[in-house]
This record gives C-alpha cells, sequence and structure tokens, in this order.
C-alpha cells in the first residue's frame, strides 16, 4: 500500500484538495444551478435542430425528434442574418476603436493636464453618465435627424462614441500612474504626446483592454439606438434585425432560435476563451463607479 | 520567451488594425452588404407587413415577377406587423431614406400626412401597366384618394369572420341542408349554438376563441358589433361625438358573457384551439390558409348578425409609395410596374382568404372555386368601418387607446357599463386633439378623407 | 518646494528639475496640450448629449411632429398636459414597479451566486462561465427565447415546473414574466462585482475570526457583509438606474405592444410611442426632460448617500 501511494504521488501535478461534505453540498448545489442557468440557452440550441412543426408541438418536449438543421439552412438561404452579422461587426469595432482612443486621451487630458474650465467640464462628463438613448431618445434622434445620419452607419456608430463612463473609469485609472515615471521622460526632452503614447498606453494597456471589452459587449447587444436610428433593413445589427424583422414565413421559433443563438453565441465563445480578461475587464469597469 | 509574444502581440495589433480599417471601408460605402452584391439594372426597395400565409403567398408572387423581369432586382424586406411598420415606415420617409414602394393599410392613410410622408401615384404610369380606376370598387378607391391625388392604390378587402369546424358541429346539429353553419339572428340564438357545440367538443378546449387578450382582435370586433347595433361615432363635420354609451354597453357585456358563461379559456392560443377541435374560432381571414393547409373540415361566415344587422370588421392593404425627395425616373416607374403586377395577379393572394379590390378577379373561375372564400365574398357589401378621421386606421391611435379598453371589459377586470362611458370619454379628447402632422383637429380636417 | 540647506546636493538637484519640469509643463504646454487631449471627446460629447440635452427642453416647449418642420413655441403646454395624463403615470408606475421588483432580487441573488461560486473550490471557471453567460446574450436574443419559453401550450417553462399559468397575457403575470427573464439575464454583472470584491477581502480577517472560534455563519454577518458594503450600494444604484430605463427585454417579450391591458408598457416605451407612433416629437420631448429629472434625481440620491456614509465612516 505504501509503496502505491509513494509512486503515486509524484504523477500528480498538483495537491488536490479532500471532498469535504460541505463541499460536496456546495458542488452540488453549484451544479443544480448552474442546469438552471443554462437551461434556456440549451432549449434555445435543441429547438433550433428541430422542425418547424416540431417546434411549436403541444405538448412541447426538450429533445428533438428528428435532429435536422434546417433552420440553419434556411437562414443562410434568406441572407439577411449574414448581412446583419457583418453590420454588427463593423458597428461594433468602430464604436469600440473610437471610444478606446477618445476615451484614453480624454481621461488623460482630465487626469494630467491643465486648462481652463477643466472642472466644470469634469462636472458637465459626471452628469453625462446619466444620460443614455433610452433617457434622450427622442431628442437624440432628432439630432440625428438634423444631421442627415438617419438609416446611415455613422448614425448608428457616432452617438455610441461619447461615453462619459469610459472617460471616468480611465481618469480614475491614469490619476494611479506615479508623476515621476512622465516627469523623467519630460527632462529627456519628451512631449506630451510622445510620453502618453510610449509611456502612458504601455502602462494602462490592461485598463484599455477593459474599456475596449466592456465597449465591444455593450456595443455587439446594443438595441435600443440602433433599434430607433436605423429603418432599412440592408443596414440593420444582429439584435435590432432578429427582432424586427421577420422572415416572411411568421414566428419560426426554430429559426428565430438559430438566429439569436448565432447572434449571442460569438461573444459566449469568445467569453470561453478569454475570461480572465472579460471578467477581469467588467469587473473593473463596474468596480470603478465606486 | 519575449520574442513568441512581441509576434503575437504583432499579430494581434494588425489583425485589429485590419479590422478597424475594414469596418471603415465598409462603413464609407454605407449601403449594406446585400446592395452592394446586386448587380441588377434597378433596384427596388419593398417593404411590407405580410407574415405568415400571407408572406408566402406575396413571395410567390414577387418571384413570378423577377420571373418575368429580370433586369430588375427587388429587394423585398418584412417588418414586424403593426406599429413598429408604421413607426418604421414614417421615420424612413421624414429621414428621406424610404423605400420605393411600400404596403399599408388604408385606415392609416389619412393620418400618415399624405404630400409630406407619402407620395402619390401617377395614374397615367398605372394606366400603361394595365390598372385603372374603372377596374375597382368606387368606394373603395375613393378611400385613397385626398385632395384630389390617389395616395393608396388598393390590393384587397380583408375581413373578420366566424370560423367553425363542420365535424364538430353536425354532431350538435348545427349544420343546415347547404352544409353551412345554420344563420344565427339574436345573441339568444348565439348562445345557444355554443352550447349546443359544447356538448359535443372535445374536453379541455375552448369553445370558442375571441382572442379576449389581444387588444386589436377586441377592437375590431367591436367595431362590427357596434355597427350591427347601428352605433355611429361622430357626426358629419366631425365636432360632435355621438358614440351611444348604451349601445356599446350592450357590445361588451356580449362578449364577456363568452367568459363568465365558460366558452372562452383566457390566454389560450386561439389558431392551435381550432386546429386541435376547438368549434369555433373569430380571426380574420388570413387565418384560411393556416386552416386549409392544416387539412380542417371548417367553413367561415361574416361574423354572426347577433344584433340583427349584417355588419363585420373590414380593412384594406394598399399600396402606397413612401415619400422620397427625388422620387422620379426609372425606379419610380419600376415601383409602379410592381405594384400593378402584384394587384393584377391578386388569384394568388386571395388564396391567402382576402377579398381581392381589383375587380376583374373577382369573375374569373379560379376564384370563384376557391373555398370558404366563396361562402363569405358578401362581407364585402356589409363593412363595419373605423370613423374617417386622422387617429383611426389599424393599430392607429384610436385602437391603441380603446382597445385596451375592450379587453379589460371581456376579461372582467372593469364593468362593461363603466368601460363605456370612458370609452366615451376618450371618443371626445381624441376629437379634440390636433394631428401632431399638420397641427389641425379632426373638424378641421386634420388630413382627414 | 524649499530645499532645505541640510539636504545632500544630488537629489535636492532633481527634485528642484522635477518641480520646475512639471511647473514648465503646466505653465508652457498646459492648455494648449490638454485641450487637444479632450478636444475629441468634447466635440462627440458636445454633438450626441449636450446638444439633445438642450434641444430637448427647447422641443418641448414646442409642438413639433416626426418631420422636423413646422413647430410652434406652445410653452408649459406638453408639461401641463403631461402632469394631467394617466397613462404617462401608469407608465412610470410600470417601470417603478418592475424596479422595486428586480433590484432586491437582482442584489441578494448575485450575492448568493458570488457566495457559492466562491466558496466551491473546484471548477471556478464553470460557475463563473455558467452564471454569467446570459449576460452576453442581446437584449432581444434572451427576450425572444424567454417569450417562446413563456408562451401558453408551446413553452417549455410551465411544461417543467407543471403549470398552466398564462404568464404573457395576463395582466397579474406578465410582469413578473418579464421580471424573472430579467434576472436570468443580468444577474451576471452583479455577481462578477460580487465575486470580485469577494476576493479582495484579506484572508487574515478570517484567520483572526476563526482562532477566535467563529463560525461559518458568524464570519459571513460579521465580515463578509460589513465588506460588501460598498460594492452593494453600487449594484443597488447600478440596477436601479437600469431597471428604471426598462424598455428592450418587455417590448420584445410582448411583439412590441404595451402587454396585457398595457400592464407592462414602462415610461421609456410610452415616450417613444408618443414621439414615433403618434408623432408627437413635441410632447416626447417633454417626458424624455421629465425622465431626466427622475434620473438625475435617483443618481443625486445616491451621491448623497455616499457622502454621507463616508462622513459616517470617517
Amino acid at each position: 500500500m505504501s509503496t502505491t501511494q509513494l509512486r503515486l504521488k509524484p504523477l500528480r501535478t498538483k495537491p488536490r484538495k479532500p471532498w469535504t461534505p460541505s463541499q460536496i453540498v456546495l458542488t452540488l448545489l453549484g451544479i443544480a444551478v448552474s442546469a438552471l442557468f443554462v437551461a434556456p440557452i440549451a432549449a434555445a440550441l435543441f429547438t433550433s435542430l428541430k422542425s418547424e412543426a416540431e417546434a411549436a408541438e403541444i405538448p412541447p418536449h426538450w429533445l428533438p425528434e428528428v435532429w435536422t438543421a434546417q433552420a440553419w439552412k434556411a437562414l443562410w438561404k434568406t441572407g439577411n442574418i449574414t448581412n446583419w452579422f457583418v453590420n454588427s461587426l463593423v458597428v461594433s469595432i468602430l464604436v469600440t476603436a473610437i471610444v478606446v482612443t477618445v476615451a484614453a486621451l480624454a481621461g488623460y487630458g482630465f487626469a494630467r493636464t491643465e486648462f481652463k474650465g477643466k472642472t466644470v467640464l469634469m462636472g458637465m462628463v459626471m452628469a453625462g453618465l446619466m444620460i443614455s438613448p433610452a433617457v434622450l431618445g427622442v431628442p437624440l434622434f432628432t439630432t440625428v435627424q438634423q444631421m442627415g445620419m438617419v438609416d446611415t452607419y455613422w448614425g448608428m456608430i457616432l452617438p455610441q462614441c461619447a461615453p462619459a463612463a469610459m472617460v471616468y473609469i480611465l481618469y480614475k485609472f491614469f490619476q494611479g500612474i506615479p508623476r515621476e515615471l512622465e516627469e523623467a521622460a519630460f527632462i529627456d526632452g519628451a512631449g506630451r504626446w510622445r510620453i502618453f503614447f510610449t509611456i502612458v498606453v504601455p502602462l494602462s494597456r490592461p485598463s484599455l483592454a477593459a474599456v475596449g471589452i466592456f465597449t465591444f459587449i455593450a456595443s455587439w447587444n446594443n438595441f435600443l439606438w440602433p433599434y430607433m436610428v436605423t429603418n432599412n433593413p440592408d443596414l440593420m445589427t444582429m439584435p435590432n434585425g432578429i427582432a424586427t424583422v421577420m422572415n416572411s414565413y411568421g414566428i419560426q421559433w426554430a429559426q428565430l432560435m438559430a438566429g439569436g443563438l448565432m447572434a449571442g453565441l460569438p461573444l459566449i465563445i469568445v467569453f470561453v476563451f478569454f475570461q480572465r480578461q472579460i471578467v477581469a475587464g467588467v469587473a473593473h469597469t463596474g468596480l470603478a463607479g465606486q | 520567451m519575449g520574442r513568441p509574444d512581441l509576434n503575437r502581440r504583432h499579430l494581434l495589433a494588425t489583425a485589429g488594425g485590419l479590422a478597424v480599417a475594414g469596418s471603415l471601408a465598409f462603413a464609407a460605402l454605407g449601403t449594406g452588404a446585400d446592395a452592394l452584391a446586386s448587380g441588377a439594372d434597378t433596384r427596388v426597395r419593398y417593404w411590407n407587413l405580410f407574415s405568415g400565409g400571407d408572406g408566402a403567398n406575396m413571395i410567390a408572387m414577387l418571384d413570378a415577377f423577377r420571373k418575368e423581369h429580370p433586369g430588375i432586382d427587388v429587394k423585398d424586406s418584412t417588418l414586424q406587423w403593426g406599429n413598429p411598420f408604421y413607426t418604421k415606415l414614417a421615420m424612413a420617409a421624414a429621414g428621406n431614406h424610404a423605400p420605393e414602394l411600400g404596403v399599408m393599410h388604408m385606415g392609416r392613410v389619412a393620418g400618415f400626412s399624405p404630400g409630406r410622408l407619402l407620395d402619390p401615384w401617377d395614374e397615367d404610369l398605372l394606366a400603361k401597366y394595365g390598372v385603372r380606376k374603372a377596374d375597382y370598387n368606387p368606394a373603395l378607391w375613393n378611400r385613397g384618394v385626398i385632395d384630389g391625388k390617389l395616395y393608396a392604390l388598393p390590393l384587397d378587402v380583408h375581413v373578420q369572420l366566424c370560423f367553425y369546424r363542420k365535424d364538430v358541429l353536425k354532431k350538435a346539429d348545427l349544420l343546415g341542408d347547404d352544409g353551412r353553419m345554420i344563420q344565427v339572428t339574436s345573441t339568444d340564438d348565439w348562445f345557444d349554438v355554443l352550447k349546443k357545440a359544447k356538448t359535443v367538443q372535445k374536453k379541455g378546449l375552448q369553445t370558442i376563441g375571441l382572442w379576449t387578450n389581444d387588444q386589436n382582435f377586441q377592437w375590431w370586433f367591436f367595431v362590427a358589433f357596434y355597427t350591427q347595433l347601428g352605433g355611429t361615432w361622430f357626426d358629419d363635420g366631425d365636432t360632435e361625438v355621438l358614440f351611444d354609451v348604451d349601445k356599446a354597453t350592450q357590445v361588451l357585456e356580449f362578449f364577456r358573457k363568452h367568459v363568465t358563461d365558460g366558452y372562452v379559456i383566457p390566454g389560450a392560443p386561439t389558431g392551435e384551439q381550432f386546429i386541435n377541435g376547438a368549434p369555433f374560432t373569430w380571426e380574420g381571414n388570413w387565418s384560411v390558409p393556416v386552416f386549409s393547409g392544416a387539412k380542417l373540415d371548417y367553413g367561415a361566415t361574416p361574423l354572426p348578425p347577433v344584433f340583427g344587422k349584417q355588419a363585420t370588421h373590414a380593412e384594406s392593404h394598399s399600396f402606397v409609395l413612401p415619400h422620397q425627395a427625388g422620387r422620379g425616373g426609372a425606379t419610380n416607374e419600376t415601383a409602379h410596374e410592381l405594384a400593378a403586377y402584384v394587384v393584377t395577379h391578386a388569384v394568388q393572394w386571395a388564396a391567402g382568404g382576402h377579398i381581392p379590390a381589383y375587380t376583374p378577379t373577382l369573375s374569373t373561375a379560379a376564384y370563384k372555386k376557391l373555398t370558404p372564400q366563396n361562402e363569405y365574398v358578401s362581407a364585402m357589401y356589409h363593412q363595419a368601418t373605423e370613423p374617417k378621421v386622422w387617429f383611426a386606421g389599424s393599430t392607429g391611435v384610436l385602437a391603441q387607446d380603446l382597445g385596451p379598453l375592450v379587453v379589460s371589459s371581456t376579461m372582467g377586470s372593469a364593468k362593461p357599463a363603466a368601460v363605456a362611458r370612458t370609452m366615451k370619454n376618450h371618443l371626445t379628447r381624441l376629437l379634440a386633439s390636433k394631428n401632431p402632422m399638420d397641427g389641425r383637429t379632426a373638424a378641421q380636417g386634420g388630413a382627414a378623407a | 518646494m524649499t530645499t532645505s540647506a541640510e539636504t545632500v546636493i544630488a537629489p535636492a538637484r532633481t527634485r528642484t528639475a522635477t518641480a520646475t519640469a512639471t511647473a514648465t509643463v503646466r505653465r508652457n504646454q498646459g492648455f494648449q496640450h490638454g485641450g487637444w487631449f479632450v478636444a475629441p471627446f468634447l466635440a462627440l460629447f458636445a454633438l450626441f448629449v449636450v446638444w439633445p440635452l438642450l434641444r430637448g427642453v427647447y422641443l418641448s416647449l414646442t409642438d413639433a411632429n416626426i418631420s422636423g418642420d413646422g413647430a410652434n413655441f406652445i410653452g408649459l403646454d406638453n408639461y401641463r398636459e403631461a402632469l394631467h395624463d394617466r397613462a404617462m403615470w401608469d407608465a412610470l408606475g410600470h417601470s417603478a414597479y418592475f424596479t422595486l421588483l428586480v433590484v432586491p432580487c437582482i442584489t441578494v441573488l448575485a450575492f448568493l451566486l458570488a457566495m457559492l461560486a466562491h466558496h466551491i473550490e473546484r471548477g471556478k471557471w464553470l460557475w463563473r462561465l455558467c452564471f454569467f453567460a446570459p449576460f452576453l446574450l442581446p437584449s432581444t436574443v434572451a427576450g425572444n427565447m424567454w417569450q417562446w419559453l413563456f408562451t401558453q401550450g408551446i413553452g417549455l417553462f410551465n411544461e417543467t415546473f407543471g403549470l398552466t399559468t398564462p404568464w404573457l397575457t395576463d395582466k397579474s403575470y406578465a410582469m413578473l414574466a418579464i421580471v424573472i427573464e430579467t434576472l436570468w439575464w443580468t444577474v451576471g454583472f452583479s455577481f462578477l462585482l460580487y465575486l470580485a470584491a469577494l476576493q479582495g477581502i484579506p484572508d487574515h480577517l478570517y484567520e483572526a475570526a476563526k482562532l477566535d472560534g467563529a463560525n461559518a455563519w458568524h464570519r459571513t454577518v460579521h465580515i463578509t457583509l460589513p465588506m460588501l458594503r460598498h460594492i452593494t450600494g453600487l449594484v443597488i444604484a447600478l440596477q436601479a438606474l437600469a431597471s428604471l430605463q426598462l424598455f428592450d427585454q418587455a417590448v420584445v417579450m410582448m411583439d412590441f405592444g404595451p402587454g396585457p391591458e398595457l400592464s407592462t408598457r414602462s415610461f421609456v416605451q410610452y415616450t417613444l410611442e408618443q414621439g414615433f407612433t403618434s408623432y408627437r416629437v413635441g410632447y416626447a420631448s417633454a417626458m424624455s426632460v421629465i425622465f431626466f429629472v427622475i434620473i438625475a434625481a435617483v443618481a443625486l440620491a445616491r451621491m448623497a448617500l455616499l457622502r454621507n456614509r463616508e462622513e459616517g465612516t470617517r
């Protein structure tokens, strides 16, 4: 007995914690709760693999009796969904790029430079935290309408690019960078911009990534503003298209679920691979509001 | 160790840069992937609100059109029916991004600011593609004429119907010699019929589907039976509310009795119930293809004249030209051509249960053969419609305002008499309110017909 | 900034140099550079936040319609009408009711889930993934899923739990259905905040308590909960502000309608209906301004509370 144990021990990469009764109970509870959380997504996946008739059967059942990819094929055939996917990518990528750039510059400006009216402007930014398309939708729409940007990509993108919250988060972060680093570079003759790009940006990569990740998720999932500003189905993003443009054969639950998964799964898959960064990003942006 | 990391970072940066650049280029083009891919000479965007069987029929007609006109690219988009559709159409027209062709309910045209959000039809162009005023019921055609110009080209008349299961009614001895449901002329008759049907129906189902939770259907049914009672809305000058609270109460009590007497399971999906064996359901004629597709032995009559007079709620789909600042040229002509084609090839459309507006279709043998369409075609002559004011029309302000009230009475959350009084108050307020598009009340002719 | 005579020369020089450098940065390039750093953001902020706000206030004093021309100044008529608009107050009531239901539920649920994920020693990534994944779905997709789960007859929710509840068609259940969907969909975000906060509590506090003989329950009540006070305040505030702006999931689950007997029509939905369905941009703007005031009041209330508490702890 003792020899086997001795031989086995080195094979273990890390020491396992014992299965105490409380750990067993907690783990079982965790599994049960997780099942509740995953069930709707699993149900959607199974339904997307049913025929339309089976998806509307009374009473319903979880697993398809006949597995078929008809809903997914039909989605590809009608073509709208691929259009919307591309639109979602275009809008989310540009929003993210603009927000990260603009918010980093502004956060740095507010944290480390002096200019007239800084306090007043900072106060305005704080007030801006309270404004969203849900709050000011109608006037925002008429503004964009005046600019002739209804039903354009820019009309969807630009109003998402003034997030006071992101500026505030980066402002807080930049305040925490030791001034000495910048001052040393300044003595070496570097200008403000060079300091920003060669010292500040590399130092704040995790924070910028957090802001970028959060912005991308928010933009990819944004419904209200694209819903208000786009009428042309060619230009719609995934969440908007799925909700407002039905396929011409009525509500077909299997197709609707397949479309929903196409809109939702990319982020979930990305999450599986970049879990640590995304969790840090979301927690970071959320906690910054403290 | 640092090197592969650096490479990976470079790779990521390059990929990110390419993604941003690509997106930027795409956004600069600004048309969407589909429009880019289209290589046709003329591209017509056509927005409609047809889902279900209607959607399938419309697509079949469009496909036929495409086959005959290979140089024309028809991009049809189906938007969610009801207010999202009208909202999007209005906003697109206001923002000058409207499609070349659209579909609307006729009742909505008056409130849709013809001249500002809609462009008029060119009747000469329509004639060139085979559609003339003479081919229409004049009253129907004139509903689309405002200030002397045609703004809406009627496609159909659609009505609310009483669908019944012949197999079930036969067991209760409720079918006449012609194999159709026996005539009903009073509310007592009607509840007698329901009582008999209930004794023979399958257990666990409702006896009749009334859409008790749906503010649109409840409103349409209300308009039908209120009209049967001879009720009116406003005086001719649209200055005074003539709404009859007693008559309205009678209608509301009639609806409520279906629930209290247990003929309805509130919230149960009506179509599925009917297919599973419920003897009756009140639905729009657009359910015909659904029930025919399910191979049911059924019939359909106009809503029963329980208050003595025939009348059933009717509306019309029509083609409109949403406002475009630069309307004209080839795309505009193609929009006329496409609309004319669909209107004149409407036998396919009639398969969806609708009564074609283009009268030559009605006399074709193909149409006369359609059942149960031939059973209810008479509904065309007993139309109950909403008043002709700017706030009326399918899912318009009027329906949105009064529909939920009817539902609250039918569902029992408010007393019928109280609801009828509230309805009159709302009508008074609406009549005094101004059409936001031109600042005039209905009496001042706020874009009225 | 004076250097004492005793100071060794070398460091003193560096320090003076640094001080001078900072001063130079401030004096010479201060405004110019600072201004340019914040300029792009300020431009976007002015165009898409400040201007619409001002425009909203202006439009609220007119009878403007959706077409964007021919508006007349009508003073405070819109506000007067709004005060007497039963439908608007009902809609506000629905949003408030939703908020009152969601906020406490989410806060408690997020805390419990975080405690669970924090204390299970195995497979932490799995719990995080499961609890957080729904938050990554677009609102409309989550809404569609639950609309389908709740539909009578074909939905799996009633089927699974052996119920026959008319979730989406009865006014006493419709809002509850939306609340359940919202809990599932958004609890992941607050869960992550709690989890991060839990991981930030220093272990030595628990060790010390253990030595004093405190059991798990006592440790939770006397260490964990007090240490999470700040984060709880944050979760409640963020969730309240988000919940008051209810729109997406409600309209999707109700097929873009107002729900049975108008029971799920939120303030945002009613505002958009006035603006885009009834084309009354002026009136809708007045409601937007009213809503802005409400949201600002909630946010300011929270700031005041925070300040009080900070002063209290000091």
